[in-house]
């Protein structure tokens, strides 16, 4: 039975904060440097320490302060920003262009992104093959470990995998931030709907064509990736297509909504991952004899998961990303992290902890990567 | 053949669920059993798919005697395309979805037994704008086989949203269902839209 | 009935960190299981078929891989074929390629590498266009649209 929280909510003294961070320092360091860091190349041995420091920091401050959105959106926003910079900076280094070329698809060299995921399941189970032009195993974003990451984070983080993995989440979460104030205050929620319409959508038209549809005509992230180079009518539809969709849902709705609307409205993934919500052991619950129905949290949540219903219910829906966001706004700590089987109110203390331990784990680890390349790369023009 | 299948399950929804509010009851008449809806409805089906094969002929010697010209040939598709698409985006966003549908004249037929048979005659002709580009496909096909195959996937495409009918009443979650068809409707008409551009501009320059 | 829940909740929630923690130790090889599975390659639109000749001509190699039809059931009636130039490829290339291996060629390619200009030349009313044309790490590749 947990102790009966006081005004402080989750938040632990220093420390306590640090011992529970302990763990996630001898982890990150032993993954990130691969057990034998190398301080021969200054740049690259300061991009490791500042990544090292970065994500340690952040999770202590989860735990000092008893908040957990505002940190982890931090590192997630970080993640989207350093992968875009590491995968534009390599492509112009090498290409001299943010456009793939034909060479690159004829030697299935396209990295690959897990938003193809959806797309492949249906041709895979009649072609035996996978419809994308990049490699299996070996080299950078191959398919194989990418299939691993998404699947293992996805089972064990179900829907959370959207707030604490997806490497292009941190665009739109980034932006929603932006204003304080919402200007467009009433959405339809029919409109969350709108990524299992896409996926269904996608899907069909992927196995019928044997082309990831998504990306070849509708993923916004093409415009801060790589993307055909346009060359006809087609390409340049697409292109079209890519920008205005990233300056539409990823930059100007979350702006106006505060609400992460690519992921909410236009996401295959999501929809698949939102299916996947119902296997993972974590959710967030609802403490009804806490709550006061002020509907804070409804306001609050990007991804329109909690709903005056839901609240009624005492448990979120399964659009839930477990970002923390409504957890971190309710007055009255009623809503908690949880573990499925657990009643609601209790056990509220080791459900955030081991969380909070699993998901910021995965995407420490995740993101280490890409920000120490883009660290590196910047730090490179002093040393 | 791929393309008529796309369009067929594009228009299939929309059609469903504005007919599929006439055509239901008619299905269910008498309190009938799934083994009786059914029958019912594979005798509709069998009806569209025998005024699919008479429209496939037909268009194919059509297009014979018009589709001559590549202009013609990229230009009519294109603006049908985008007819289309502007309809299956209006049906998504307005708020009276139950239309006028052709098969309200189902209420005249007197002999109940030939009313499946009826509605497959009057709702295979229904919807237009898909009608038309399903027409056109099958007038530039290459040979009368392609054209009869191009509307057999148009069929397939459109008749696996009526295949659940009969066990309509057991779905539950049904208004989720119906939210996300209408969202995939607005959204196929969208890449009409697009694709309808890009092969009008294409058509236009290209030739 | 509440305490099973509880322990079986917990127990599944402590397997899920496990799971995490010796994810990326061991992505290396659950990455090299799930690439054993029988679905895992590249789909031959992409990949552009296996090879089925190899000519060997003037210190480069020219490998005709195997007409691609390949569709979601069965086969397309449109596919392509690809031809590699492997090695040391010259400026400017002009082959003649029998894809059928009937023994007649069924087009000529002719590639001028400098002005990346490709001319097709179908000698086989089943060639239709040039799909693709580009230069590779390997060399020159070329896709030939066919017809069944």
């Amino acid at each position: 039975m947990d102790k009966v929280l006081t005004d402080a909510g989750m938040k632990k003294s220093f420390g306590k904060a640090l011992l529970y961070t302990l763990p996630m320092l001898l982890i990150t360091f032993m993954f990130i440097s691969g057990g034998r860091p190398d301080f021969s190349n200054p740049a690259t041995s300061l991009a490791m320490m500042i990544t090292f420091l970065l994500v340690n920091v952040l999770y202590f401050m989860m735990h000092y302060s008893g908040k957990t959105d505002q940190y982890r959106a931090i590192l997630f926003i970080i993640f989207a920003i350093s992968l875009s910079f590491t995968l534009i900076s390599n492509m112009i280094a090498t290409r001299n262009s943010m456009s793939f070329s034909q060479a690159d698809i004829l030697e299935c060299k396209i990295p690959f992104c897990h938003l193809v995921i959806p797309m492949m399941i249906l041709p895979a189970a009649f072609t035996q093959s996978i419809i994308f032009p990049g490699s299996i195993i070996g080299g950078f974003a191959s398919i194989a470990p990418m299939i691993v990451l998404w699947l293992v984070a996805t089972l064990v983080l179900g829907r959370g995998f959207c707030s604490w993995g997806c490497f292009y989440g941190g665009w739109d979460d980034g932006f929603s931030r932006v204003r304080k104030k919402r200007t467009i205050t009433r959405i339809n929620e029919i409109w969350k709907w709108m990524p299992f319409a896409v996926l269904i959508l996608v899907s069909l038209t992927a196995a019928l064509t044997l082309l990831p549809t998504y990306c070849s005509w509708i993923c916004p992230f093409k415009a801060v990736t790589e993307f055909e180079k346009v060359t006809s009518v087609e390409s340049a539809a697409k292109a079209g297509v890519f920008v205005s969709l990233f300056a539409g849902f990823v930059v100007v709705l979350p702006v106006m909504t505060r609400k992460r609307t690519q992921c909410s409205f236009l996401c295959p993934l999501g929809a698949v991952n939102t299916l996947s919500n119902k296997v993972t052991p974590f959710t967030v619950k609802i403490d009804k004899t806490a709550c006061n129905e002020c509907f804070k949290c409804v306001q609050a949540c990007p991804l329109f998961a909690i709903s005056r219903d839901n609240i009624r219910k005492g448990e979120v829906s399964v659009f839930c990303s477990k970002c923390g966001k409504c957890v971190d706004t309710c007055p009255n700590n009623a809503i908690h992290y949880g573990i499925k089987g657990v009643p609601a109110g209790t056990m509220k203390y080791f459900s955030r902890n081991l969380f909070l331990f699993v998901s910021f784990l995965f995407i420490a680890v995740f993101s280490a990567g890409s920000i120490i390349n883009s660290l590196n790369s910047f730090l490179k023009l002093f040393f | 053949m791929t393309e008529s299948l796309i369009l067929g399950l594009s228009s299939g929804s929309a059609c469903l669920a504005t007919c599929g509010m006439v055509m239901f009851p008619y299905l269910m008449a008498g309190s009938a059993g799934v083994k009786r809806i059914a029958t019912d409805l594979s005798l509709f089906l069998f009806t569209r798919l025998l005024v699919y094969t008479i429209l496939a002929t037909v268009s194919w010697f059509f297009g014979q005697a018009v589709f001559g010209n590549s202009v013609v040939r990229n230009v009519v598709p294109g603006i049908l395309y985008i007819v289309f698409a502007v309809m299956l985006v209006w049906y998504a966003i307005s708020n009276n979805r139950i239309r006028e549908c052709p098969a309200k004249i189902v209420t005249t037929v007197n002999n109940k037994k030939l009313v499946p048979v009826f509605l497959g005659v009057v709702n295979s002709i229904g919807f237009c704008p898909a009608l038309l580009i399903i027409l056109t496909n099958g007038a530039t096909q290459g040979s009368l086989v392609q054209s009869y195959l191009s509307f057999l996937a148009f069929f397939i495409g459109s008749s696996v949203w009526f295949l659940p009918l009969p066990l309509a009443g057991k779905i539950r979650k049904k208004e989720v269902l119906k939210t996300i068809g209408i969202l995939a409707t607005g959204l196929a008409g969208i890449i009409f839209m697009i694709k309808g551009i890009t092969n009008l501009i294409g058509g236009l320059i290209y030739g | 009935m509440k305490k099973v829940k509880i322990i079986a909740g917990v127990t599944w929630a402590l397997a899920g960190m496990i799971l995490i923690i010796i994810l990326f130790p061991f992505l290396n090889s659950f990455s090299s299981s799930v690439a054993k599975l029988p679905f895992m390659k590249i789909n031959a639109n992409y990949s552009g078929g296996a090879a089925a000749s190899e000519i060997i001509a003037e210190g480069c190699t020219i490998v005709v891989r195997k007409p691609v039809f390949d569709g979601l059931i069965g086969e397309r009636k449109n596919g392509f074929v690809q031809v590699d130039w492997r090695g040391n490829v010259a400026e400017k290339m002009s082959d003649s390629i029998d894809y059928d291996l009937d023994g007649a060629p069924d087009f000529l390619v002719q590639v001028d590498r400098s002005s990346i200009k490709t001319l097709l030349v179908p000698l086989n009313p089943m060639v239709t266009d040039l799909k693709t044309s580009t230069q590779t790490s390997y060399g020159w590749a070329v896709r030939v649209g066919i017809k069944k």
